[in-house]
C-alpha cells in the first residue's frame, strides 16, 4: 500500500475498516514515517473541532431559542393544560398521581373520621341518620341504621 | 436528581410544557452548535436548532428510550441543517468553494502534532486554535464542513454517514481525508507553522 492508498484509512475508528483494510495499514504504519506523522496529527487535533463549536456556541446568549420553541408549538399540542394556576396545578397532579389518586378516596376517609368522630360524642344517633359528604363527582354517604353504620361511596347525584 | 431524557419526553408527550421546554435547555447549546458548524451563519444555526426542537415535538410519540433519544436528536439536527444549506446555497455566493490552491498544500506531516505537544489539552496553542476553529470551518466548502462536523461532533461511522450523506462509503473516507487535511494546512497557517509542499507520494 502506497500513501495515497493508506491515507484516507487514517483517523478511522476502531473496527470500522475491513480486516484485509486494516492489515496494510498496519503494515504500511510500520514503515512509513510520513504516515505516521499524519496520524500523529489527527490525534494531536482530535476533539479540538467539538471544543471550539460548543465554545462558540457557549458565547452566543441561549436564552430565547427555547421561548422561540414554545412560541411555535400550537397551544393545543398541551393536552388539558390551561394556562395559568390551573395549568400549573394539573400539571402537578399529572406529576404526582399517587396523590392526585388518594385525593379521590377523601370523601369516604371524611365520611369515616366523621362517623367515629359523632359515635365518641355524641353516642348512638337515631337510627336512619344520614351524613353525607361529598368531593366533586364522589360521594359517601354514613347510614346509621338499626343493624349498624352502613358507608355508601358513590357518585355524586348532585346536578343529575 | 435531574431527570433524565426519557423522563422529560414521557411529561413532555403528556402534555407538559415545562417538562419539554427543559430538554430544549438541556441539548440546545449542543444542537445550535453541530448546526453552526454545518451552515456556518449563527443566524441560520439559531433557525436550524429552533426546527429540530419543533420537529422533536411533533415526533415525540416516536421516541420510546432514552438512548435512542440522543441517537435520534442528531439524525433530526444533521437532516435539518444539510436541508437548510441546500435550500440556502444559490443564494449564497460568498460561500468558499474551495481552500485557496496556495492553501492546499499538505502541511509537513506531524508539524501540528510536535507544536501541540505531547499533552495537547493543556497547550495555550490548542486553545488558541480552538476559537478559531469556526474561522477555519467557514473556509471549507459545505460538503467538507458538513462532513467533519458530523463526525467529530456525533461520532458517526463511515457508513452511518454514508447513509446520512447519500454517498458512497468510499466517498466518505475521501471526502473526508481531504477535509482534514485542508483544517489541517488552515490551523498550520494560524499556528504560524511553515507550510512547505508536499502530500501523500
Amino acid at each position: 500500500m502506497r500513501c495515497a492508498g493508506a491515507a484516507p484509512l487514517l483517523g478511522s475508528l476502531p473496527g470500522e475498516l475491513d480486516p484485509t483494510e486494516e492489515a496494510l495499514l498496519r503494515a504500511h504504519l510500520s514503515t512509513c514515517p510520513s504516515c505516521q506523522a499524519r496520524q500523529a496529527d489527527l490525534q494531536a487535533l482530535s476533539g479540538l473541532l467539538q471544543e471550539g463549536l460548543l465554545v462558540e456556541a457557549a458565547r452566543r446568549d441561549l436564552s430565547g431559542l427555547a421561548d422561540g420553541v414554545m412560541a411555535r408549538i400550537p397551544a393545543s399540542a398541551w393536552r388539558g393544560a390551561p394556562a395559568g394556576p390551573l395549568g400549573r396545578l394539573l400539571s402537578f397532579l399529572r406529576r404526582h398521581r399517587i396523590l392526585a389518586a388518594a385525593s379521590a378516596l377523601a370523601p369516604a376517609l371524611a365520611a369515616l373520621a366523621l362517623y367515629l368522630y359523632i359515635g365518641r360524642t355524641a353516642g348512638p344517633g337515631p337510627a336512619g341518620l344520614a351524613v353525607e359528604v361529598t368531593s366533586e363527582d364522589l360521594a359517601a354517604i354514613v347510614l346509621e341504621t338499626s343493624d349498624g353504620p352502613v358507608i355508601l361511596v358513590g357518585e355524586s347525584s348532585e346536578g343529575t | 436528581m435531574a431527570p433524565t431524557d426519557i423522563e422529560l419526553v414521557e411529561r413532555a408527550r403528556n402534555g407538559e410544557p415545562e417538562a419539554f421546554r427543559d430538554l430544549v435547555v438541556r441539548h440546545q447549546r449542543r444542537v445550535y452548535a453541530v448546526a453552526l458548524g454545518i451552515v456556518k451563519d449563527r443566524d441560520l444555526a439559531w433557525d436550524v436548532a429552533q426546527e429540530v426542537f419543533v420537529r422533536v415535538h411533533q415526533h415525540l410519540s416516536e421516541c420510546r428510550d432514552g438512548a435512542a433519544f440522543m441517537t435520534w436528536l442528531r439524525r433530526i439536527t444533521a437532516r435539518v441543517a444539510i436541508d437548510v444549506l441546500r435550500k440556502e446555497r444559490p443564494s449564497r455566493r460568498n460561500d468558499v468553494a474551495d481552500v485557496p490552491e496556495a492553501v492546499l498544500r499538505e502541511a509537513a506531516p506531524g508539524v501540528l502534532a510536535t507544536a501541540l505537544g505531547t499533552d495537547p489539552q493543556e497547550t495555550v496553542l490548542r486553545r488558541e486554535l480552538s476559537g478559531r476553529l469556526t474561522e477555519a470551518l467557514g473556509q471549507l466548502p459545505e460538503t467538507h464542513r458538513a462532513i467533519l462536523v458530523l463526525r467529530e461532533m456525533d461520532g458517526l461511522s463511515y457508513e452511518e454517514l454514508a447513509e446520512r450523506l447519500s454517498i458512497p462509503k468510499g466517498t466518505v473516507m475521501s471526502r473526508l481525508f481531504h477535509a482534514r487535511k485542508k483544517m489541517q494546512v488552515l490551523l498550520a497557517g494560524y499556528a504560524g507553522i511553515d507550510a512547505p509542499g508536499g502530500g501523500a507520494p
